[in-house]
């Protein structure tokens, strides 16, 4: 039963097929169409646009089949292996994959017919090619956005928590903190950085103290609530054990919190690095994305700053996606995962 | 909130007490060099210059409250904080309506087709912890390049920023009626417009505010932003930028204030919206 659920009809696999054709032949022959009419200063033919445009129909064509036959291959029951949660992640992403390739080819090619000048928009062939080319600038710039978001994670995290976990003990600092840390989530950042800034110099670690800044109150919010929001008939029972105070932390508190603290470190490193990037706009020593994004517009070499601003997503993305896999490896009891699988 | 006053007053007042004798600290340290270098300052010792510094590093509180009445008053002076904070509060409002216009059609969108969200989705999933502001500096100068000036550079980056946490709120609350209503809907025969007017649209209003509260700092970000990096002719970002470059701290302070003060009101504006639009979620 379950080895007939894993594969896929005799319609979805030929979907799938000719989806995939589609995509490959458009990205072949756009990007033939592309290397033929190299020139990046003179606008293509109309007839050479025309090409263009039927090949990238066909691409988004082939993106739409896929899309499709995926939905329909998801739809069908799950089997309980390994082997079928992999094959359903990769098929799943399956359509977002061609959809990038499909939109990066339609960008460069539409770029180079139309002869869009290279302060507008770089054609993305050319910012990959400056990723390569100054990848020593950039792993330097990257360095130093990440010692400083590290370093603020760390602090303003670690901060928050013990923070909430003060708050817990004691309602009056409850009463008295919680507020502000709602208020200080409307809070922009912007306004923060260059007070900072000016007061500490424009070394890393003025950086990371804003960071730290961010990364404090949703840290703070998040444990709160998972420390605070405990089955009333949990403690009861504790209760009933003659566990004291320190006990109820450890056995019910403090797990119960897990997932919460989790969520408070995702947004958290998120806002963490929005911030650092937000503040080098304002000041930095030589180094950060940031700065490097803003000096590279002050020359107009937009395929830098695209270079960067690719560096910050792919930053971004891996920071996030490695908590929660180790969110995963933690809290993996906790209902919300069992429920998925 | 009356419970909360005296420990909200008690915080307060703890963090400036403690951010006191720091303030006094680096300053005197500040104005002591510039007395060993021989500098012309009006007051004697550097322990009492530090209150009447012309650029200090932490403004003293007699400054601030020295500095604020000309800063913030009157409203309508051009180089008042409130008049300039109004047109930074007008990109933001604008560019999250418009935000907030785009983000449904994509959430209905992507509500309607599995497919389209099988494409899309995952990119504006990832769009959340991806820094997008990044892109605001950049397109605030391609923008002005290309003639776009004044007013719409700034709403169309807030938008920018805004229409992501909307778009992927939005298109969470209209998937969030569970199988069971769909089904009610479906054996009353409704079509798919009424499943969308009775039952999606209704479901996905607390997303849809929850969405906007979040977007609307990032937007007010976006906003800041975007008229720090162009030449516009009001805004909070402008005071910002020219204080920076003049390290002006005691105006920065006040700007600073002012921008904080500004979000909270624009944060609190969405949740009088959401009351006056939503009266059934009122009791709780």
């Amino acid at each position: 039963m379950a080895t007939r659920a894993l594969k896929p009809s005799f319609l979805e696999t030929n979907l799938i097929v000719l989806a995939v054709v589609c995509v490959l032949g458009s990205a072949f022959f756009s990007l033939k169409l592309i290397a033929d009419r190299f020139a990046l200063t003179e606008a293509w033919q109309s007839s050479d646009l025309i090409w263009l445009y039927a090949w990238l129909l066909l691409g988004l064509l082939g993106v739409a089949l896929a899309s499709s036959a995926v939905v329909r291959f998801l739809a069908r029951p799950k089997a309980k292996d390994n082997a079928d949660w992999l094959q359903r992640q990769l098929v799943a992403l399956l359509p977002a994959g061609l959809l990038a390739v499909v939109v990066l080819i339609a960008v460069e090619g539409l770029v180079r017919g139309y002869a869009v000048p290279l302060a507008q928009i770089p054609p993305p062939s050319l910012v990959v090619q400056r990723l390569w080319e100054a990848r020593d600038v950039l792993w330097r710039d990257t360095s130093t956005t990440l010692l400083e978001t590290i370093v603020g994670f760390v602090a303003g995290g670690s901060l928050g928590v013990l923070m909430a976990i003060a708050t817990q003990r004691y309602p009056f600092l409850e009463r008295g903190l919680m507020p502000y840390a709602t208020l200080f989530s409307s809070v922009p950042i912007v306004a923060l950085a260059p007070v900072v800034i000016r007061a500490m110099g424009v070394d890393w670690q003025s950086k990371a103290v804003i960071v730290a800044i961010t990364v404090f109150f949703p840290m703070l919010l998040n444990t709160a609530r998972g420390l605070t929001e405990v089955n009333p008939l949990q403690v009861d029972l504790m209760r009933s054990y003659a566990a004291d105070s320190r006990r109820t932390f450890q056995s019910l508190r403090l797990p119960n919190a897990m997932p919460f603290i989790f969520t408070g470190l995702k947004t958290g490193a998120v806002l963490g690095l929005i911030s650092a990037i937000v503040a080098e706009f304002f000041g930095a020593n030589g180094s950060g994305l940031g700065f490097r994004i803003v000096v590279e517009i002050g020359t107009v070499s937009l395929d830098a700053v695209w270079a960067a601003i690719v560096v910050a997503s792919f930053l971004g993305i891996t920071v996030y996606n490695l908590l929660a896999l180790l969110e995963r490896r933690v809290t993996g009891w906790h209902s919300s995962f069992r429920a998925e699988d | 909130m009356n419970k909360s006053f005296i420990p909200m007053l008690t915080v307060a007042l703890v963090v400036v007490v403690l951010s006191f004798p720091l303030m006094v600290f680096l300053n005197a340290q500040s104005a002591q060099r510039l007395l060993d270098r021989g500098a012309e300052l009006p007051c004697g010792s550097a322990l009492s210059c530090a209150f009447n510094l012309r650029s200090p590093v932490i403004p003293a509180p007699n400054q601030l409250l020295e500095d604020f009445p000309k800063a913030f008053f009157p409203l309508t002076d051009p180089n008042s904080i409130p008049f300039h904070g109004f047109f930074t509060a007008l990109a933001t409002v604008l560019g999250l309506l418009l935000a907030g216009v785009v983000g449904l059609g994509l959430a209905v969108l992507l509500t309607v087709s599995r497919a389209f969200e099988r494409a899309v989705l995952p990119w504006l999933v990832a769009s959340q912890t991806v820094p997008v502001i990044a892109i605001a500096p950049m397109l605030a100068v391609v923008l002005g390049s290309n003639g776009v000036q004044g007013l719409l550079p700034k709403v169309l980056i807030s938008a920018y920023i805004a229409f992501f946490p909307i778009a992927v709120g939005v298109a969470k609350g209209l998937k969030s009626p569970d199988l069971l209503q769909v089904d009610l809907m479906r054996t009353y025969n409704a079509s798919s417009v009424q499943m969308f007017a009775k039952l999606r649209f209704p479901a996905s209003v607390p997303f849809l505010f929850t969405a906007f509260k979040i977007a609307m700092t990032a937007a007010l970000i976006g906003a800041i932003v975007s008229e720090s990096s162009t030449i516009t002719d009001a805004g909070l970002g402008r005071l910002l930028s020219e204080n920076s470059r003049a390290s002006d701290s005691r105006s920065l302070w006040l700007v600073m204030f002012g921008s904080a003060a500004l979000g909270i009101a624009l944060v609190a504006l969405v949740g009088v919206v959401e009351r006056l639009v939503t009266p059934w979620r009122r009791v709780r």
